[in-house]
């Protein structure tokens, strides 16, 4: 029959180079049977359209070759959620030192809102590289296991993902992923922070008066250097103070109120971290980036004005990637923060 | 096809799908090529097209539970399939666990 012999070819056409003379022959025994058994039950050969129904039935070529074909996937459901999880860790990871390089390169470069905007916009790309890669590699993965099942299945890494190593101990306490549900403090654990504080605080008052409580002997080396910090610090150093000064006052009135139970208050602490930004805004914000400066510029400006000048653009770029990072965290905490508040009242409905 | 109608189809065929396997061991204890085995089976109850058969005959072969030959019969060279000695010894697990299964969901009705 000639629509057998072309349903036949169209379906070699889509088989495994290596089976498919050995597949199409046993495939034409069978159908030609099942031919057989059909035009014996009518009396006759089947017509043109009789025989275009029937091989309907069984299905497009492509189809009816595919089921001979190896089940591949491109990421199998094995090495899936390891995928997922590895995927998940890289996007983050890219996401957070794309932002830090982009933010330090706008603040070194004074890019500005365009150099913001590039910024943004490139982010897509980094997001699309991270997961083209994971997924390559990923499908390495899945082509070697599926290649090379007992090999890999020694490894028993990717394909038995967080199983053979898995124990419940290792599992986080309940709570310890949301500030609402954290367990309670005692009063003494409250009341040796606020002692703590105390005693931090006193230092931080000390420390210009007696230096080698931060340098330790150091200090006295350091007084002999030819440098000098500039009058940014000093900005720098009382806000800090006031800082400490808030935090010390808000821990002492909850220990006096007896508020020294209630779990951390999140939007407190984001406070906190957001005022953090101040002192490094300040440090941030000194006139031509000079953070460092020498005693006696007449005499030592030949020897030891590179070394400023190095010291200054080198602490310039620490602290801008410093308040990076904070705003990253910021950012961070702010966007858990809504996520939380949706989810309480998602399940308050 | 309703959302409903298209979940139940793939709720029946997920089940169908390990019967199968179970259904074209059970019937290879004797000797079978494609063809009369699809006829076999349909003649007790457990359609199966042949897209799906054929195939699958392959598959159980490559796992080394059947065993198959190329033999002529009817002046047409035909493959013939059986249960091989690992084969057997599947089936009568399998067969014991869709027995368990079968009493665990009488039960629960």
């Amino acid at each position: 029959m000639e629509l057998l012999d072309r349903y036949l070819q169209a379906v070699k056409k889509h088989l495994p180079w290596q089976r498919q003379d050995d597949i199409v022959a046993e495939l034409r025994a069978n159908l030609e049977a099942q031919l057989e058994d059909k035009e014996a039950d009518l009396g006759r050969p089947l017509t043109k359209e009789e025989a275009e129904k029937w091989l309907k039935q069984i299905g497009p070529p492509i189809q009816v070759a595919a089921r001979y074909q190896r089940q591949q996937y491109l990421i199998g459901p094995a090495v899936f959620p390891t995928y997922c999880f590895v995927l998940r860790l890289v996007l983050v990871w890219a996401t957070v030192l794309s932002a830090i390089a982009n933010a330090v390169d706008i603040v070194v470069n004074n890019l500005g809102g365009e150099g913001v905007l590039r910024a943004a916009l490139r982010l897509p790309e980094t997001w699309l590289i991270s997961v083209a890669l994971v997924t390559l590699v990923f499908a390495v993965i899945e082509l070697t296991c599926a290649g090379f099942p007992e090999k890999v299945h020694g490894l028993g890494l990717i394909t038995e993902p967080m199983t053979a190593s898995w124990t419940p101990l290792d599992l986080p306490p309940v709570g310890s992923s949301s500030g609402d549900r954290a367990k309670p403090q005692s009063f003494t654990r409250a009341a040796l922070e606020v002692f703590a504080s105390c005693v931090g605080f006193a230092w931080l008052l000390l420390v210009p008066h007696y230096p080698y409580l931060l340098f330790g002997p150091g200090a006295w080396y350091l007084q002999s250097l030819p440098y000098q910090l500039a009058p940014v610090w000093s900005t720098f150093y009382w806000i800090l103070i006031l800082m400490n000064a808030l935090e010390l006052a808000w821990r002492i009135a909850d220990l006096a109120r007896g508020a020294w139970h209630r779990p951390p208050n999140r939007a407190r602490h984001l406070a906190m971290h957001a005022l953090s930004l101040v002192p490094l805004s300040v440090l941030l914000a000194a006139p031509n980036h000079v953070l460092f400066l020498l005693k006696n510029p007449a005499a030592d400006a030949a020897a030891h004005g590179a070394t400023v000048a190095s010291a200054n653009k080198g602490v310039f770029l620490a602290v801008s990637i410093i308040v990076a990072i904070v705003i990253l965290q910021l950012i961070w905490g702010v966007g858990r923060s809504i996520l939380d508040e949706y989810r309480r009242r998602a399940a308050a409905r | 096809m309703t959302l409903t109608e298209n979940l139940f189809e793939n709720l029946r065929l997920e089940l169908r799908r390990g019967c199968l396997t179970l259904a074209v061991l059970a019937q290879l204890k004797e000797e079978h090529y494609g063809y009369t085995l699809r006829k076999a089976l349909a003649g007790r109850g457990m359609e199966i097209d042949e897209s799906t058969l054929y195939p699958l005959l392959r598959r159980l072969e490559a796992q080394g539970l059947l065993t198959s030959e190329w033999r002529e019969e009817e002046k047409r060279n035909k493959r013939f399939y059986r249960l091989s000695s690992d084969g057997e010894q599947i089936f009568t697990r399998l067969l014991d666990e869709w027995s368990a299964i079968n009493t665990s969901i009488n039960n629960l009705l």
